[in-house]
């Protein structure tokens, strides 16, 4: 039996939502295009839905039992909760709304986390007594993710933490999304329709397509099967690579990725040496070289042995390229034009080398949890 | 003089005040389920509460003259004891509560329905009982439109006349509220008195309408 057993049907609108799955694995990812389902499935297992049909077991309790009519309540479940837009309370303010599920905190089964140090963690320190209302959007999705934290969840359930921030806003966030499960070691469930986010927050996902599961497994195993590269499209890409900061200067942080490979990319502020960190970097942006390249200006030399390369499924698009590394157990993905694959004659076994420009790719603050993704 | 125009001054806030806080709740409880909630009748419900508002006071007024008559179903002889409401000052209550209860019940749904419901839904995930999240969510976010509706309840019922003189008749010193007061005055050709008491009427409708209308313009300030 496992630690998470789901197999719940929900009619909507255009399509029935149908998700089994069952898994012992603790960082879970929903992957989707808007409108997929990926909402409902969230509001289905916080009891929201009160059409479900189905079973659902979470750490051997049963939520959810449509066949012999039993039903959780919402309050029951242990479930935190963090919404798309936050939905924070505005009659409150930011410590009244951490400590609105501090009552079943206390009772519950789930993890007990002191909200002080949550709100330490979450870069919101001396902020609890903040109106609602005088927050930055940032800060609303981080303090929504500290009560969600502080009313003891059994599992946490994040709808597209990131989702309606801006760039900047979003690489400052992910860092705190990679803390809370290396610190609380809360079961989360992250649903997004951003790939890179799925494979930083998760280690193993669904993809969700018109309600139904496409593909499940390990996002690296997802994103870079041929199916799934060609149908995104190559562009789509983001590649993920993990090292330790060996070194922060003027804003850029250099990795070690192993193998005696070295990273360049652009720090967040309060990236610190010895850090580990993840960096990532589109697949557009990746430059294919079939010699050494000397004299260059970009920082960012890898070599690599080519995989296979994959035509985007819309014609006339791009080339996914698809390099193993000898610094990374995934290949990197690099998109070009069909016209450049094929100038190069660029076919599976060809040493070449990866290139890419500092500014390029930035450099994310990621726990170990996240690194130690095959032990 | 004084006390001339202090008594209907005292009873008319005696009667406007028991009025409010009875149909306070009761308005609240009929706007949450109007705002909340879809059940059969509803519509029904919602005509029957709007009746008030269109139908003249008078009319009411004999409705419920005929139902307490000593003979009516809820008269002496069918209750078995006297709700003794005919030509009280209680009666004046029962005639201007019907009279507010819609105002009081369509504002106060007004108050409920804009409590966004997925705050609801948010506080039971976080382990708040319905109850619970009624009183710590809905309510405090509603209170400012429902502090409203009791204003506007109140100004309503202060200002009742044509439901009032017929259950409760027009007795001074017993019955005889600010509004049946300056209606006397004026027929009795008293215009002195009258003239104080429409002052006097003036400026508690302009301190309540003026209260509400502050409560209303804070509540729809964006945050």
């Amino acid at each position: 039996m496992s630690d998470i057993e789901i197999d719940l049907t929900l009619p909507l609108a255009p399509f029935t939502l149908a998700v089994q799955w069952s898994t012992d694995e603790r960082a879970l990812g929903v992957f989707g295009a808007s409108g997929a389902g990926k909402t409902s499935f969230l509001e289905t297992l916080a009891g929201l839905r009160p059409r479900a049909s189905g079973r659902l077991r979470i750490h051997g309790r049963t939520w959810f039992d449509s066949a012999s009519g039993f039903r959780l309540p919402p309050e029951e479940r242990g479930v935190g909760y963090v919404p798309q837009d936050g939905l924070l309370f505005p009659h409150r303010d930011v410590l009244g709304n951490v400590l609105t599920g501090a009552r079943r905190a206390r009772q519950g089964r789930g993890v007990r986390i002191d909200p002080e140090r949550v709100l330490d963690l979450l870069g919101l320190t001396g902020r609890g007594g903040s109106a609602v209302a005088d927050l930055s959007g940032g800060e609303r999705q981080r303090v929504a993710l500290a009560r969600a934290l502080c009313a003891g969840p059994e599992l946490l359930l994040l709808d597209e933490p990131l989702g309606g921030l801006d760039l900047p806003l979003r690489r400052r966030i992910l860092p705190y999304l990679l803390r809370v499960e290396r610190e609380f070691g809360v079961p989360s469930i992250v649903v997004t329709h951003d790939a890179a986010e799925v494979s930083l927050l998760s280690r193993e996902a669904i993809v969700l397509e018109a309600g139904r599961v496409a593909a499940r497994g390990r996002p690296s195993d997802l994103f870079l099967g041929r199916d799934m590269l060609g149908r995104r499209g190559a562009g789509a890409h983001t590649n993920i690579l993990r090292g330790r900061v060996v070194a922060v200067a003027h804003g850029t942080a250099r990795l070690d990725a192993g193998s005696g490979i070295h990273v360049s990319a652009v720090a967040p502020p309060g990236l610190c040496l010895g850090d580990d960190a993840a960096v990532l970097v589109g697949a557009e942006e990746l430059i294919v070289a079939v010699e050494s390249p000397h004299g260059l200006s970009a920082q960012n030399v890898v070599p690599g042995v080519v995989r296979e390369l994959i035509p985007s499924a819309e014609g006339g698009g791009s080339v996914a390229v698809t390099v193993d590394v000898a610094c990374a157990r995934e290949p990197l993905v690099a998109a070009l034009t069909p016209e450049a694959a094929a100038r190069l004659s660029l076919a599976s076994g060809r040493a070449i080398f990866l290139v890419w420009k500092t500014h390029a790719c930035r450099a994310l603050a990621a726990g170990p949890a996240t690194l130690k993704e095959t032990a | 003089m004084t006390s001339s125009v202090l008594l209907p001054l005292l009873l008319s806030l005696k009667v406007a005040s028991i009025t409010t806080l009875l149909i306070v709740p009761l308005g609240a409880l009929a706007g949450l389920l109007l705002a909340r909630r879809r059940f059969t009748g509803r519509s029904a419900v919602e005509t029957l509460l709007a009746l008030p508002l269109v139908l003249p006071p008078t009319a009411v007024g004999y409705l419920l003259l005929r139902l307490l008559a000593r003979d009516g179903p809820f008269g002496v002889k069918n209750l078995r004891f006297d709700p003794d409401l005919l030509l009280t000052w209680k009666g004046a209550v029962l005639a201007s509560a019907v009279m507010s209860l819609p105002l009081v019940a369509r504002t106060a749904r007004v108050a409920f329905e804009e409590v966004d419901p997925r705050l609801e839904t948010m506080a039971r995930t976080l382990g708040l009982s319905p109850l619970r999240t009624f009183f710590e969510i809905t309510l405090p976010l509603a209170r400012r439109g429902l502090l409203a509706a009791a204003l506007l309840g109140f100004a309503r019922a202060l200002g009742e006349f044509g439901a009032t003189v017929i259950v409760a008749g027009n007795i001074p010193g017993r019955t005889q509220t600010l509004a049946l007061a300056i209606f006397s005055d004026i027929q009795s050709g008293d215009d002195r008195r009258a003239l104080w008491l429409v002052g006097l009427t003036v400026a508690l409708a302009f301190a309540v309408v003026y209260a509400v209308e502050a409560l209303l313009r804070r509540r729809t300030a964006p945050a």
